[in-house]
């Protein structure tokens, strides 16, 4: 390993140039334009690899479908509509509007790919509700909102998978269904630990909503409800593929939005649109910064050493598995998920394979591990939103989360110790790995 | 019009052109769709005009709608920091991006040139045509860069930048 | 002087470290003997499918496995080869490459890109395989089956040709599409079929034998015109010997497939081949890619 050579040099590059606050699709490519004028390369390299690359993952195109999708569901009703059914659900049990948010954060994650989306959309509705009439503290529901959005990408659609599906080749479908099991048990915890968390400090019980009033709230939301059996209907029976059901996905929210709850404004409707556009451009950038220095990493053959190193050390495929989750669950407090997905995960994938730890389980270990990333302290995409909406100092937000952290390590470390638990489900359709 | 006045148009545009671009992603996949499971009638069109569109949107609005403050950074230090390390900061960033992208500049105008030897498989645009606004978002960095320096040097530190406005879509 | 600097050989290719054909590259890198300095990048980690070609005109590769109909996108003359019942079997794929009229074809790609063309890489015949239970014997039979093709108009068209309803998706996907019915068959070789493990969710195989599946194993022109008169003969041997291995890997590989899937229980019979045959070749003479190819080219092919 040389410390000096051109790619120990790329590296640190990125990492300054991260630091120093450029964007960090720009630091790659910056960095890897240095790397391809040290060694003499064609400086056009990192264009062709750009284009070629964003040209040849059609896959893809599913993320700004699905960030669509979730910001028309956002702006529509459908988010707040979904609310008050969960609250005719459980919202009488003890700390009801707690059960709800993990409630309402299970079924729009079988509708939105993405945790920010969900903390985003319900966080400030979940936010004013529990904390009015001094409920719940702000910290405790600002924690809440965030340890249960995670659940988002796990549970199918995924934009995180499909990110890693870009990278390892492994088939959407079956990561899909793949973390149906792990979404479930964790959202199983976080129930358990909201029904102690109510017991020990009595939280509050909402007024059961009277009877009559319980088809009108559930008629009201059933359209959203129908979203996740649609979606999944449609990727499941063929009729379209993971990518094209982004687009369905967004078609629907569309419809039920604009013609059955016309709550949908023009205005509304544009910034969506408009939000959606910028969000893809951001990850299109990190996405084609990743495709530039991937392709300085292969030039300098580092994930075949990887795997030569590693196969060295004799690692069983378990040892392996826990390296890997204590090298993302250290980078994820510092480091921006996709760019972990986008830049960390390739450099192993060699490895799993040559270990035969299967891909589809592999993913769902590495997106559960991301997924963690967004609620740890100092760098947490949650932790920020949570901080912003609720107004309480992110310290009381972090204390508030660790319980259901604990959780969330002991579910990763079951879907790493079992992998059938992940991989049960996508078996029972005819994944064969 | 004055000069803020003109560019805050301008962004306007651009930001119309982004709608229009992911608008026309949505309506294009929908046809695929409608043509394949209703028609029984594939078309292979669609995937080609949907990618291109993917990379106008990423390279366009990353050159002109995107605004600094909304890109996904590492900002555990640029956030930490006070106006004046700040301002060092992107005087730094600035000058190695333009840098690079100036020395880059030839090659990769090459190569996009380079790329009219093939069209695409469907509409047979030529890939120089379909490619080239990368060259447009490389000049549109160099340039934006160059403005970022500019106002480092004379005073104005950069805003610090809002995580929860930016999202990498997790 | 010393020892000269071995030249740096970087190859890459779509096909997976496993495949007989990254075998074959092992044996040519140690045919061509020192002085090369072989670095192989399979799985296409390197340059994706399709964007070979250019890297290896503008010199950011020194070897590639190209696909025939990258060569035609620049060489329109070059799709004649690329069309469906051309060649009959491997034999006859190499035979053509080795006559005059495969002296002609190389020429004309190698001095219009700058490439130096090494020998064709046989790696399977495209043969049918069906998730539906309905027996084929004419393109008639294909009417309204959505037939999973690579994307692009010249696979579209093949499909088209045969008589199907050709769907382009990509080539991971193909296992739940044939699963969930989203596609009703695939056309890849035999070897495909087992490496992907599509056979678990087909029910037949239609040794339809519509295109004799190969690449070309092709040198940049950079590093072709810099080496001595002796290393490009030794190369040429490398090449023309390890290709010879492995085309016969594939023919015994195929064999072995066609019976191991039959006793797995899938359907495996041959269609009336002559009736495709003239099908597919008189859709490709009324269609507007003939008028690119060679006078007399697919004549003096046949007769060979
Ligand atoms: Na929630
Ligand atoms: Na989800």
């Amino acid at each position: 390993m040389n410390f000096f050579g051109p790619f120990a040099i790329t590296v640190y590059g990125i990492t300054a140039l991260a630091m120093l606050g450029l964007p960090i699709g720009l630091s790659m490519i910056v960095a890897s334009v240095g790397y391809l004028w040290m060694t003499g390369m064609d400086m056009g390299s990192a264009a062709e690899q750009f284009l070629n690359g964003m040209y040849s993952n059609y896959i893809i195109l599913a993320v700004p479908l699905f960030v669509f999708a979730a910001e028309i569901m956002n702006s529509g009703s459908m988010t707040e509509r979904l609310l008050r059914f969960c609250n005719v659900l459980v919202g009488h049990l003890r700390g009801g509007l707690a059960q709800v948010n993990v409630l309402q954060s299970l079924i729009f994650a079988g509708m939105s790919g993405s945790a920010i989306a969900d903390a985003a959309g319900s966080g400030r509705m979940m936010q004013n509700m529990m904390t009015r009439d001094n409920r719940y503290t702000p910290s405790y529901a600002a924690a809440l909102t965030a340890v249960t959005a995670v659940i988002g990408p796990i549970l199918p659609p995924s934009i995180p998978l499909v990110v890693y599906a870009l990278v390892s080749d492994a088939s959407i479908g079956y990561l899909f269904m793949a973390g149906v099991v792990p979404g479930l048990l964790m959202t199983a915890m976080q129930m358990a630990q909201v029904g102690w968390d109510a017991r020990r400090h009595n939280f509050p019980i909402e007024e059961r909503v009277p009877l009559r009033e319980i088809p009108r709230v559930t008629w009201a939301a059933f359209p959203t409800l129908l979203m996740p059996v649609i979606l999944l209907g449609c990727i499941y029976s063929g009729v379209t593929t993971p990518t094209e059901a982004a687009a369905l996905a967004a078609a629907y929210a569309v419809l039920v939005s604009v013609v059955i709850y016309r709550s949908l404004t023009w205005r509304e409707g544009y910034n969506a649109v408009l939000i959606s556009a910028k969000t893809s451009a951001s990850i299109g950038m990190m996405i084609g910064g990743a495709l530039v220095f991937n392709y300085v990493v292969t030039i300098e053959n580092i994930p075949e050493t990887l795997r030569a190193l590693l196969q060295g050390w004799d690692l069983t495929p378990l040892q392996f598995l826990l390296l890997v989750n204590v090298i993302l669950l250290v980078l994820g407090c510092v480091l921006e998920g996709t760019a972990v997905l986008l830049i960390i995960v390739p450099v192993f994938i060699p490895t799993a394979v040559a270990l035969d730890i299967d891909l589809v389980h592999f993913g769902v270990v590495v997106v559960v591990n991301i997924m963690l990333g967004l609620v740890t302290p100092p760098y947490g995409l949650l932790l920020f939103i949570m901080t912003n909406i609720s107004g309480s100092p992110m310290k009381d937000i972090i204390r508030d989360c660790l319980p259901f952290l604990g959780w969330m390590v002991l579910c990763l470390a079951l879907i790493t110790l079992f992998p059938d638990l992940v991989l049960w489900l996508p078996r029972l359709a005819g994944y064969a790995g | 019009m004055s000069l803020p006045k003109a560019a805050a148009w301008l962004r306007r545009r651009a930001e119309n052109v982004v709608v229009l671009m992911l608008l026309a992603m949505f309506l294009v996949f929908l046809l695929q769709i409608v043509s394949r499971y209703v028609l029984n009638w594939p078309i292979g069109w669609t995937h080609e005009i949907s990618v291109l569109l993917w990379i106008w949107l990423v390279l366009f609005g990353a050159a002109f709608v995107v605004p600094d403050t909304e890109e996904m950074r590492f900002d555990l230090i640029y956030g930490a920091v006070g106006a004046r390390t700040r301002r060092i900061m992107a005087l730094i960033t600035g000058i190695v991006t333009v840098v690079a992208l100036v020395t880059a500049m030839p090659a990769t105008w090459d190569y996009v040139s380079f790329m009219r030897v093939e069209s695409t498989a469907y509409l047979g645009i030529p890939f120089n045509w379909a490619y080239a606004i990368y060259v447009i978002f490389a000049v549109a960095m160099i340039v934006r860069h160059l403005w970022i320096g500019f106002r480092a040097i004379y005073g104005k530190a950069p805003k610090a930048y809002d995580p929860t406005k930016a999202s990498s879509g997790v | 002087g010393l020892a000269q600097e071995a030249r740096r050989i970087r190859f890459s290719a779509v096909f997976s470290e496993q495949d007989i054909r990254a075998e074959m590259m092992r044996r040519f890198a140690e045919g061509i003997g020192p002085g090369f300095a072989y670095q192989g990048f399979y799985g296409g980690v390197l340059f994706k499918q399709g964007t070979e070609l250019v890297a290896l005109q503008r010199g950011n590769l020194e070897m590639s496995n190209i696909a025939p109909q990258d060569v035609s996108k620049q060489v329109p003359a070059w799709s004649a080869l690329t069309s469906g019942y051309l060649f009959r079997d491997a034999d006859h794929l190499t035979r053509m490459f080795a006559s005059d009229v495969g002296t002609e074809m190389k020429t004309l790609a190698e001095d219009q890109l700058g490439i130096k063309i090494l020998g064709p890489t046989f790696y399977g015949i495209r043969q049918l395989g069906l998730n539906t239970t309905k027996k084929i014997a004419t393109p008639a039979d294909l009417a309204g089956v959505k037939l999973r093709m690579p994307g692009g108009e010249a696979w579209q068209f093949l499909g088209t040709a045969l008589g199907a309803n050709p769907t382009p998706m990509a080539y991971a996907e193909v296992y739940t599409g044939l699963q969930t019915g989203a596609i009703d068959g695939q056309d890849n070789p035999l070897p495909n079929v087992d490496n992907m493990k599509f056979y678990e969710v087909m029910k037949q195989i239609v040794l339809s034998a519509h295109l004799v599946a190969f690449d070309l194993l092709t040198v940049s022109g950079k590093l072709w015109n810099d080496m001595t008169e002796d290393q490009r003969a030794a190369m040429q041997k490398a090449a023309d010997d390890a290709i010879a291995f492995s085309t016969a890997e594939h023919n015994t590989r195929e064999a072995e497939l066609a019976k191991k899937f039959a006793d797995m229980g899938l359907e495996v019979y041959a269609p009336d081949v002559d009736a495709f045959r003239s099908h597919v070749q008189k859709a490709y003479l009324d269609s507007s890619l003939a008028q690119d190819w060679p006078e007399g080219l697919i004549d003096r092919i046949s007769a060979l």
